[in-house]
């Protein structure tokens, strides 16, 4: 047995041991993400447009995450529509940063494994960049969204009677909680997953601009800043959305 | 007039981010004083044929040189005019088209006469921009408490940085030791920053450390079971240093953050739990702990992975493209990305366990 399996065994059974059956929906959740994520990179390879191809894998992926999570079906659809919007703002700021920074590609950090390699493969690498900014800001948007909506459900199956005013700012305060730690998962994932990187900047004595400037660096740097983007404007949006509905809510009622 | 009031609040807060965000941006485009490396701003650009090219696992791509005018920027030679070429491909694996009005790190020689090549292109004012907009941002929707988010982002650097300092001085001798006693103290700080000096911290920080220690020592006795058959350390990226230690300390730092936001979000509602029905049991407590557990560890596995896995999106596309199996291209490049959200996810789920069960132990209904 290889050690992925086995570390794959041990989760499921720590995940079924808490959560019992949404337990494996929630394993389930991560070996299909994985499936979906390869899959785009096959498509990708096949030369599929590779920015649409990951938005619409990108909008699969968010649904899984969110409506397999044991949200109520008012919250997860409310998390799914929020952040289906901020996905496309990700987009839209995404896409004129990696033009304008160029960080697609490899760097120079990355020669050695390149060697033996072709890398004229005719496939756009600052879409490439683009995509993988995109990709890696899924979870962390698909999280905060869900955390803040279930926080309103709850508050408005409770309270039938409050306004939308009052929920927004009840959503706010939520919103502050979150994000405070939220930001923290972004920020030790990035320092995790770039340890090495740093300390080959440091033992080959890289200045500051020139770590600033540096193409790795600069692609992760700009992953994670526009994944935090993301979870901060997920507050407003899944709030306003939620206090929307709730509008709507006590219209219908009011005709009645 | 309330309405109208937050409405101008906001109309001058968008003007002020935007203008700071470009201001941001318009300081790095012109900060070439303060660079040690020469940088040179492309003038003019004139572009040569395409060239078609097939390599040999028939992927096509088109070979480009574009002829650049342009003027030193800082450095002796600054106001000095300069002619270079470039060559780049349609992939921009490893070169970059230039176009007019950029600003290029060159190497500059001398001999014979003043000629120069391209190293990189210049970044800072993208990132200025970014930042700017996620901090402007940070403080719209956070107000203060974005105060705190952003030292707490600050104080966590300065550690890691001083923590590689120390890892480097070693010689990467003791990267476990240093990285766990960097976990404690970056748990520590943070926690402090998040919910301040008190019992619910103190909770807090002991199930978050029990947890990553008992996650670090599950991963290390199946690696021993299993022989570390398909972890392939080779395949670890800007690897200076041993790597299976290397790789063990990334995911114990990769992991700190998901686990302390677990944590504080189970133990804060339990103590809040606790206060209103204080004649809940030890037992109840825990339950409730894992339902809430239950909820938040599926999405909060699901963001390490994303941060994990998509990273390695650019290379496994590469190996792809070079004629390699689905299986190779996953083994040599996402396997290790595989291996991290996994040993993140147990300790995500040892943590629901071990914070409701401290919680109940440790946490009476009357305090805070």
């Amino acid at each position: 047995m290889g050690s992925i399996t086995a570390l794959g065994l041990v989760l499921l059974v720590l995940m079924i041991i808490v959560g019992g059956k949404q337990g494996i929906t929630s394993f389930l959740s991560m070996v299909v993400n994985f499936g979906i994520l390869f899959f785009t990179i096959v498509l990708i390879a096949f030369h599929l447009p590779p920015i649409i191809v990951t938005i619409v894998s990108s909008v699969i992926l968010l649904s899984i995450t969110i409506f397999w999570s044991s949200a109520s079906d008012n919250a997860s659809t409310t998390a799914f529509q929020a952040s289906v919007i901020v996905l496309i703002l990700i987009v839209v700021i995404i896409i004129p940063i990696e033009y304008w920074a160029q960080v697609g590609g490899f760097g120079l950090e990355d020669s050695e494994e390149l060697e033996g390699l072709s890398t004229y493969v005719g496939i756009n690498f600052t879409k490439i960049a683009i995509a993988t900014a995109i990709l890696s800001s899924l979870g962390a948007v698909a999280e905060a969204a869900i955390a803040i909506a279930s926080g309103l459900d709850e508050i408005v199956s409770q309270h039938q009677a409050i306004t939308s005013g009052q929920l927004f700012v009840d959503g706010t305060v939520i919103g502050k909680q979150i994000i405070g730690t939220a930001v923290n998962t972004l920020f030790f994932g990035f320092f995790g997953s770039s340890l090495a990187l740093f300390i080959w900047f440091y033992g080959l004595n890289y200045s500051f601009g020139e770590i600033l400037n540096d193409k790795v660096f600069a692609a992760e740097l700009i992953a994670i800043v526009v994944s935090l983007i993301g979870v901060v404007t997920t507050i407003p949006i899944t709030t306003w959305i939620m206090s929307f509905k709730l509008k709507r809510l006590h219209k219908s009622q009011l005709k009645e | 007039m309330d309405a109208k009031l937050t409405n101008k609040m906001t109309w001058l807060q968008i003007l002020l981010v935007v203008a700071f965000c470009f201001l941001a941006a318009f300081f790095c485009q012109h900060n070439d004083g303060l660079y040690h490396q020469t940088i040179y701003q492309v003038d003019q650009v004139q572009n040569g044929r395409a060239v078609k090219m097939t390599d040999e696992f028939q992927n096509v791509d088109h070979y480009h040189t574009q002829q650049l005018y342009g003027t030193i920027t800082n450095g002796k030679h600054a106001g000095q005019k300069l002619h270079i070429k470039n060559s780049y491909s349609d992939s921009h694996a490893m070169d970059h088209q230039y176009t007019k009005g950029q600003k290029l790190f060159i190497t500059v020689h001398t001999q014979p006469k003043l000629h120069a090549t391209v190293k990189d292109i210049k970044r800072d004012a993208p990132i200025a921009f970014l930042f700017a907009i996620a901090i402007s941002l940070l403080f719209v929707i956070l107000k203060l408490r974005g105060v705190t988010v952003i030292s707490s982002i600050l104080i966590n650097t300065i550690l890691f940085w001083l923590a590689i300092k120390i890892d480097h001085n070693n010689n990467g001798a003791a990267v476990i030791l240093i990285f766990s006693i960097l976990a404690v103290i970056f748990c520590f700080v943070t926690l402090i920053l998040v919910m301040g000096w008190s019992k619910k911290m103190l909770v807090t920080l002991s199930a978050v450390l029990c947890a990553t220690a008992a996650t670090i020592l599950i991963t290390l006795i199946v690696f021993g079971v299993t022989q570390e058959r398909g972890v392939y350390y080779e395949s670890m990226q800007y690897v200076t240093q041993l790597p299976k230690p290397l790789f063990i300390a990334e995911v114990l730092i990769g992991v700190l953050g998901a686990v302390m936001d677990e944590a504080t979000d189970i133990v804060a509602s339990l103590a809040t739990l606790k206060q209103e029905r204080p004649q809940l049991s030890r037992m109840d407590i825990f339950k409730s702990g894992r339902q809430i557990g239950k909820s938040i560890m599926g999405p909060l596995i699901n963001v390490l992975f994303f941060i994990f896995m998509a990273e390695t999106l650019a290379m496994t596309l590469l190996y792809l493209k070079n004629g390699n199996t689905w299986h190779y291209s996953f083994s040599m490049n996402m396997s290790l990305g595989m291996t991290s959200s996994l040993i993140s996810g147990i300790g995500i789920v040892l943590t629901v366990i071990l914070s409701s069960a401290f919680a109940g132990l440790w946490i009476k209904g009357d305090e805070r």
